[in-house]
């Protein structure tokens, strides 16, 4: 019976790893694609739990700026949530004048973001005056 | 006897007094005080905010050749069944406007017009004002831009013991002359619980 146990999990491990990798521009969720070793029935409850434990979350993958068409400064934040869990987070994006000083306005207040688990996101801000040249951007659990 | 009631009911008052929530100001940088059913603060700064950041990022307010537009405030209507000053959201985007150094606000017309610009203009007859200090004929500038909009609510009932409530924050930004809408944008504040809180 144990072996019968071992003989599913390595074919099940097998199954999912010879998967084809898709286009890293698709996220297929949970139920719409192929199983994976997070989204099995059998892997499933060992992969979430030892990414509960090790404390998965959100990584910043990349935060660009420009200047568009207006001379307003745009911040575009990509990142991916390493968790298998959809994590709710608020963000809030300070800017910085030419002498580092932060530049007033109503804008910088918390906003809402939501990220599904295992998927890349991303979000866009701008900042509404001119004199903006860089930014400082803070995060906290959305309770 | 007389004493010991005295006494009960001075205790019972320091109980009542105990128990009663304390008063504290939020903190308004950092607040983690739990959502509400009505619209709050928290939801007016942060529809104003992508508001805010949707149009300026758009480039509608950039005008050819430079300078300034001229922009005055229509008419935001309250759609919601709550008691809503509109001004909590257009204050906050009219600043914005003014401090994006590509639009001035005019307070001659429209939902912010300031009455003592036509009170003053009256002096002009007045034997009691020197006629120098007051403001001559043809002097205000006529808007180039407006803005107007919407605040509106959609209750649901999701479960049995639960509500969903849809608030919607609507913005459109048009210009006088050709009539043609530069932008327009919806942010939407959407709360689910319980079928008791009340949503007005």
């Amino acid at each position: 019976m144990k072996n019968l146990g071992i003989l599913l999990i390595t074919v099940t491990v097998l199954a999912c790893g010879c998967s084809k990798t898709q286009d890293s521009r698709i996220h297929m969720r949970e139920g719409v694609g192929s199983d994976t070793l997070g989204s099995n029935i059998v892997t499933r409850p060992v992969t979430h739990a030892f990414s509960a434990l090790i404390g998965e979350g959100l990584e910043v993958t990349e935060a660009v700026t420009r200047k568009n068409d207006a001379g307003m400064l745009e911040l575009y934040v990509t990142g991916f949530n390493k968790s298998y869990d959809t994590k709710r987070f608020r963000y809030k994006v300070e800017w910085l004048d030419a002498d580092g000083l932060p530049v007033e306005t109503k804008t910088s207040t918390w906003l809402q973001m939501s990220a599904t688990g295992k998927a890349a996101f991303s979000f866009k801000v701008v900042a509404p005056r001119t004199n903006a040249v860089d930014f400082r951007m803070d995060t906290r659990k959305w309770e | 006897m007389k004493a010991k009631i005295v006494t009960i009911i001075m205790l019972a008052g320091l109980a009542v007094a105990g128990c009663a929530p304390e008063t504290t100001n939020i903190d308004i940088m950092n607040d983690e005080g739990k959502a509400v059913m009505a619209l709050d603060y928290r939801d007016f700064d942060q529809a104003a905010s992508k508001l805010i950041q949707s149009m300026v990022g758009s480039g509608a307010l950039k005008k050819e050749g430079g300078g300034r537009y001229v922009v005055a405030t229509g008419r935001i209507v309250n759609d919601t069944m709550q008691r809503i000053d509109t001004d909590q959201l257009m204050v906050k985007v009219e600043t914005e406007m003014l401090n994006s150094g590509q639009a001035v606000m005019t307070s001659a017309i429209g939902s912010g017009a300031d009455e003592l610009l036509h009170e003053t203009r009256e002096l002009r007859d007045s034997d009691e004002f020197n006629q120098e200090t007051t403001t001559q004929k043809k002097t205000l500038i006529a808007p180039e831009l407006t803005i107007s909009g919407k605040i509106f609510q959609r209750n649901i009932r999701y479960d049995r013991n639960r509500q969903q409530v849809e608030y919607y924050f609507q913005l459109k930004l048009s210009d006088v002359k050709s009539g043609l809408r530069f932008w327009q944008d919806e942010v939407l504040v959407g709360k689910r619980g319980s079928d008791k809180s009340v949503a007005w």
